[in-house]
């Protein structure tokens, strides 16, 4: 079990993960930056797509070396996003990571991986996640989903679940604790939030999402602390230590990102999962620090597990 | 209209301490169901800093019990003896609507027990449109107060309610001091987008500003929480306006983000703020069993300092 971001590296390392990751519409410096810092940790190799053109003038104006790099020249964004894809379908990429750091840019590779054809989907949900690493909690914690889906209903919470187990369990937690958030810790038919909590609780003890605990509804306050769990009443052991909060809607997981970063100063990094390669978006506002933990954390998707 | 200089202004959540003690005559606060542990430590020691008089009604026997056990000094402290909720949350705002309390606070009953009398339409404190809960925060990280709302109340707003929660809200940050508020009206992200309410309400809500729909304020919206408080993230997105990184109110577009939001700024940024019920005649204190000592505290100084009467619009 991982307790900070920069345990990632070691945690890599000791697992001998090299992955090869590839960069369509590859433009911003910001994304190079962090590609280059991941390549020298020794944990990627990079291939970039993109207007090769371009690519040399900017490696010259900020002396990067691509001698060890793949470029493939290819300068229709759109295009480049398509290459990408097929990348990781025949086998030749593990990562995919946003050259252009922009909505835009994010929206073609994702629309090339729901293609029926071409696409790479895996489960039936993708889904972002968020680790956080926060002085006030006592290990690494993810919430889920920030961005990708809106108002996710019942199936789609259980995949978002899914998604963010899969991926802790790479990380080292064998059998990770999700905490179903909610307003209140109480089954409310006025709330779907908790009403859903409740069900997902309930499917995880049958079996219905696997290798997991599951409890919900919990305040964000019965979710992160042990006392005030107790106060409540709550008995359970993901109350007070879960590895995964699982936000109601877009809106509460985008504010607790958000919130986590700007007011609890936290180190954050994410990834896209759902498809059979880890997706990296970063934005522009991210920090270097987010841009490099986010690649370095999207190879854990590919640390072996002992356990079933 | 009364013009709110900056000496009277709220800068911190220790000047509520300061405003509470002022004027000479404390303000009486009633606890409805007074027999909990917490909220009488937090009520005794108010007490003790002069911020509050309080009136205590429930359970006579085990109150005094409960102060005998804690060494809570109860000399000369009113007590009004009622063993049902139902009869002592009445008992409760009958003495705030009859003028013999300032503040109503909850003890140890159910929300919906400790509310009904408040909200009954004859005999109750209805003021304004609708109740809401405010929690006023100073953070490290953040260049002033600000106070979120609505993280315990109502749950899935709709337009018309989100207006009278920002009408609460600005009601009372005018009250602490700030003119105009500057309300931000959270979404996802900061565009409008058909398929996300909260972006549409939010949008919907800055025009009935500017059209002077909702006064006394400037509202912005949809914006991410980052755009609400940073100005950096808010100009990065393009978004240059008097509201986006120099919010006073927060509005949640409902009360998961709005909980969540104000669990976060206690649990992981370390906040302590103070927290109540607006949209009565009354300050109401409803801190939860979780919430810390300070924090009741804060919000019964909070509730003792301000002054909600309607002087003003």
């Amino acid at each position: 079990m991982l307790h900070k971001l920069s345990e990632l590296e070691p945690y890599l390392n000791e697992h001998r993960i090299r992955c090869r990751l590839v960069i369509p519409a590859a433009k911003d410096t910001n994304v190079f930056n962090a590609a280059i810092a991941a390549h020298e940790s020794g944990i990627v190799d990079i291939t970039l797509i993109g207007d090769e053109h371009s690519i040399r003038r900017l490696a010259e104006e900020n002396n990067y070396d691509l001698s060890d790099m793949r470029i493939i020249n290819q300068e229709n964004p759109a295009e480049a996003a398509v290459q990408s894809v097929r990348m990781v379908k025949d086998g030749s990429a593990e990562i995919i990571m946003n050259g252009e750091e922009s909505y835009y840019g994010a929206t073609m590779i994702l629309r090339q991986i729901d293609d029926r054809r071409r696409g790479i989907r895996k489960g039936s949900i993708m889904s972002h996640m968020a680790i956080f690493e926060v002085e006030r909690y006592h290990k690494l914690i993810a919430v889920t989903d920030t961005v990708l889906n809106v108002a996710p209903d019942l199936s789609t919470k259980a995949g978002i679940a899914h998604n963010a187990v899969f991926f802790m369990r790479r990380l080292g937690t064998e059998i990770p604790k999700v905490a179903v958030l909610a307003a209140i810790e109480m089954v409310n038919e006025a709330m779907p939030a908790t009403m859903h909590a409740g069900l997902l609780s309930k499917m995880a003890q049958r079996g219905q999402i696997k290798n997991c605990v599951i409890d919900g509804p919990l305040a964000f306050d019965n979710a992160i602390s042990f006392d005030s769990a107790q106060q409540k009443g709550i008995v359970s052991e993901v109350a007070g230590d879960p590895d995964i909060l699982l936000a109601p809607d877009i809106e509460t997981a985008n504010i607790l990102y958000q919130s986590f970063v700007f007011f609890a100063n936290a180190r954050v990094a994410s990834v896209v999962l759902g498809a059979s390669a880890p997706i990296v978006f970063t934005s522009k506002l991210d920090t270097d620090e987010t841009r490099i933990a986010s690649i370095l954390l999207a190879a854990a998707a590919y640390v072996p597990i002992s356990y079933r | 209209m009364s013009e709110p200089g900056t000496a009277n202004r709220v800068k911190t959540i220790a000047d509520l301490y300061a405003f509470a003690g002022r004027g000479g005559k404390l303000k009486k606060l009633v606890v409805a169901a007074a027999q909990d542990e917490h909220v009488l430590d937090a009520v005794v020691k108010a007490r003790e800093k002069g911020i509050v008089e309080p009136i205590l009604v429930g359970i006579k026997k085990k109150i005094l019990e409960l102060a005998g056990e804690h060494h809570f000094n109860l000399d000369g402290v009113r007590i009004i003896d009622e063993e049902d909720n139902i009869r002592a949350a009445e008992i409760s705002v009958h003495l705030v609507r009859d003028g013999e309390a300032d503040i109503l606070m909850k003890g140890l009953l159910d929300t919906a027990t400790y509310l009904r009398p408040v909200l009954d339409k004859s005999n109750g404190l209805r003021r304004g449109e609708a109740l809401s809960s405010i929690g006023l925060f100073e953070l490290t990280n953040y260049h002033k107060l600000f106070v979120l709302t609505d993280g315990g109340l109502n749950i899935a707003p709709d337009l018309k309610m989100k207006m009278a929660i920002i009408k609460n809200a600005v009601f009372f940050m005018r009250r602490l001091g700030v003119e105009i508020p500057k309300v931000a009206v959270l979404g996802a992200f900061e565009l409008v987008n058909i398929n996300m309410i909260a972006t549409t309400d939010a949008a919907l809500l800055s025009m009935m500003s500017q059209r002077g729909q909702i006064r006394n304020c400037v509202i912005d919206g949809p914006l991410s929480f980052d755009n609400a408080i940073s100005k950096k993230s808010a100009e990065f997105k393009g978004i240059f306006n008097e509201v986006a990184g120099d919010a006073d109110i927060l509005l949640a577009p409902n009360i998961e983000s709005g909980n969540a939001m104000y669990k976060s700024f206690v649990y992981f940024a370390g906040a302590s703020p103070a927290s109540m019920l607006l949209g009565a005649s009354a300050p109401i204190v409803l801190t939860s069993r979780a919430d810390s000592e300070a924090i009741k505290l804060n919000s019964i100084a909070l509730a003792a300092s301000i002054d909600l009467s309607d002087k003003t619009g």
